[in-house]
Order: C-alpha cells, then structure tokens, then sequence
C-alpha cells in the first residue's frame, strides 16, 4: 500500500503554488510596468540658428499628460525663473516666451523638486559655419 | 595674348593649383575675427560722408566721395571683393595665395559712371570725356583724337601676407578684355601705426602700368606715345568704433604719377589726392 504523508503532500504542492504566486506578482508588476509613464512634449523642439543669429527668441509650447491625476511642476534646468506647478491633474499646458543661446531641458517634477518624472529638451542648432581669412588688400584704397 | 607674362601666369596656375586644393583646408581661421569671414556669407557696409579725389585730366572735374558702398562675399575658395573676384588657391595665417581679376583702375577719370567711381560715393550720370584738345586757344593748337576707354579687366596672382601685423599684398596682373593687352603691377604695405583714439595705419605702395596700358589712356598715336609707368602712393587711415554697427572712417592717400602720365597732354597734375572723412554703417 502506498500513501504519502502529509509533508509529501505539502511538498508534491509547493512547487506549483510558488509557480502560481511568482506568476501572479509577475503579473501585477507587469500591469504597474504596463501604465504609460508621464509624457511631456515641447514645440518647437529645435531651434536653428542661422549663420547671423545670436540666439533663439521663440515661443515655447509645453505640454504634460498622465493615467492619473498627478501634483507635479514644470521647470527649466538653470532657468530657476520658470516654473509652472499643477495639483492634481491628469494633464497640462504652458506656453513661455524664450530667448536662449544653448539647449534648454524641460522637467516635470514631484511638487517638491526632488524627483525627475519626465524629461525633454529644446535643442538648438547651429548653422555649421566654416571660417576663412578675409582678402588682405592694402592696395585698395578703401582697405 | 601669348606674351612671356602669359605663358608665366598659366605655367604658374597650373602649377600652384593642385598644390592650392591640397592645402586651401589648412588655415587657422576657426570663427568670426577681424581677419576672418564665414564661408557663404555676403558682407555689405556702406560709407556716408565727404571726400573727394582729384582728377589729373584736363577739363575733368574731381570725383567727390559722398556714399561709398562695399560688398564681399566669401565661399569656400571663390570670392567677390566689390568689383573684384578670385579664387584662392593657397590660405593659411601668414599668407594666401589666389588669382583674381581686377577692373582696370585708370578709367575712373575718364568717366564719372566707371563702377569704380560709383564704388567711391557718385551716383552720377554717363558723361563722356571732355579731354581731347590739348589748348583751343594755342594757334598751332593739336587736336588731340578723342577714343573711348572701355571697361577693362585684369587678371593673374595675388600674394598677400600677414607678418607682425604688417601685410602686404602683390599682384602681377595682365588685362584680359582684349582691349590694350597691357601688364600690370600692384603692390603694397598695410602697417598699424597707434591705437590712440582709435585706429591709426598707414598704406604705401605702388602700381606699375605697361606702356600699352599707358598708352590706352594717356597716349595718342602720332602725338604722345608713353613708357611704362610706376605710380608710387602712400596713404594715413583712421577709424574708430562708434555705437553699434557705425564707426568712424578718415583717410587721406596721395599718389604721385609717373612721368609717363604726368608727360600726357591730357595730363595737368602730378599727384592724385583722395580723401575721406565719414562714418561706415557694417550691415
């Protein structure tokens, strides 16, 4: 006659369960993976200096969207005067007039600044300039 | 146009071209400076003020100097210098090396319209030379032939250089319209003098004109066949900048004509002064 004791019948289930435990957290962690992350867009999202321009002076469009509600703020890197902050909103927009001269990183961030939610940044782009010496003309009268 | 100067300019472009290509990359002009430009970009200034530059032919006016305007424009080798153009074969730090065309210097007295005159501030009308009698009131008074001066271009190598400040400039030219075949000479010296106050440098240098290109302006077959000239010139500039894009603008060149033009019945002056106090607006 052949039976198993109990402890054979924990172990002969053990297996199994943790299989269905790990899958079932797996899954969870899959579903809060699943979730679309904050997104924030900018237009323009480039600006380009052309061979005579000193900087950039355009306006700057931001938007900002989440699954749910979200208190955050939007901020420039190095640019403490702008900041825009939001309390529980699912999204948001924010238009600044801007003069810049070097890319410029949108953030949002939690309401007390410490962390990073999303990020972008307003490159700009310098027309590739290529240099050389002018015409030295002494003999003219005007050089 | 198969003269000695002609086979030396083509042995010479044949020769430094490949050599110019090779080496045109290797300059030291790494962004905007008072010695560099950007590639691709026209320059435009224009001078407003009052000058004027004597006129050494009889019967002619002097040419006054009111609105001067300059243009530029640089590509990667190819140049437009106002009225001049090139291409530049050889650019470093202490010298370039090109071939440019240049327009024919010497018609500017002969008609007010000459783009070289509107380039010095007139925006006068055509008017024909007025210069071809030597003295209506001598009884055995020559007629002297009145001709046309046609616009002329001349072309061949400049050098320039850059040592201690001081630059220098030669041109060895050869006229290429096909209207006197003439050969030509430009040379000259740009030294700094004193920043007191502003800018202060002084030009000298000196042209030398074949006879056929004297002879295409100053002669008249049969009544006055001219040699080779070598025009000497020396010249004081200051400018100084004013608020924004102006500054000021002063100068004052004299050059002394040889004796092949001076000699011309056309001819009554000795020097040609040119002077100019204004201010210059870059763009």
């Amino acid at each position: 006659m052949c039976y198993r004791r109990p402890t054979d019948m924990m172990h002969r289930w053990t297996v199994p369960l943790a299989c269905l435990a790990w899958l079932a957290v797996g899954s969870a962690t899959a579903s809060a993976a699943g979730e679309a992350p904050i997104q924030l867009q900018l237009s323009p999202r480039i600006c380009t200096l052309a061979a005579r321009d000193k900087q950039c002076q355009t306006e700057v469009h931001a938007r900002w969207s989440a699954p749910h509600e979200e208190s955050l703020c939007l901020v420039i890197v190095d640019r403490p005067d702008v900041k825009r902050c939001w309390e529980h909103y699912e999204q948001g927009t924010y238009n600044i007039e801007l003069t810049f001269v070097d890319d410029l990183t949108f953030q949002l961030r939690d309401p007390e600044l410490r962390n990073v939610l999303a990020s972008e940044v307003l490159r700009v782009i310098r027309e590739a300039l290529r240099y050389r010496h002018k015409r030295r003309d002494p003999w003219n009268i005007f050089e | 146009m198969d003269t000695p100067l002609d086979r030396l300019l083509l042995t010479a472009f044949l020769l430094l071209a490949p050599w110019g290509a090779a080496v045109a990359d290797e300059d030291g002009c790494k962004g905007p400076s008072g010695d560099c430009v950007a590639v691709g970009s026209w320059n435009f200034s224009v001078s407003l003020g009052a000058g004027i530059r004597t006129n050494p032919i009889v019967h002619e006016s002097d040419i006054p100097l009111v609105v001067v305007p300059q243009f530029s424009y640089y590509g990667k080798r190819f140049f437009i210098d106002n009225l001049d153009g090139g291409v530049t074969l050889l650019d470093g730090d202490s010298m370039t090396l090109s071939l440019i065309a240049s327009p024919g210097y010497d018609r500017v007295f002969f008609y007010r319209s000459d783009l070289q005159n509107v380039f010095v501030g007139n925006f006068g009308f055509a008017q024909q030379s007025r210069a071809t009698v030597v003295d209506a009131s001598t009884p055995e008074a020559v007629k002297f032939t009145q001709r046309p001066r046609y616009v002329t271009y001349l072309a061949g190598p400049e050098w320039t250089f850059k040592y201690s400040g001081v630059t220098g400039q030669l041109d060895v030219l050869h006229e290429i319209t096909g209207h006197n075949h003439g050969d030509e000479i430009r040379a000259a010296l740009g030294i700094p003098l004193s920043h007191a106050g502003g800018t202060w440098g002084a030009n000298a240098g000196f042209t030398w004109k074949s006879a056929a290109i004297v002879n295409y302006y100053y002669g008249s077959p049969g009544l006055y066949d001219a040699g080779a000239a070598l025009n000497p010139f020396v010249k004081v500039a200051f400018s100084r900048p004013l608020s924004g894009r102006w500054k000021l603008t002063a100068f004052v060149e004299c050059e002394r004509l040889a004796n092949a033009i001076f000699d011309s019945p056309i001819v009554n002056q000795r020097y040609v002064t040119t002077t100019f106090v204004g201010t210059t607006y870059v763009f």
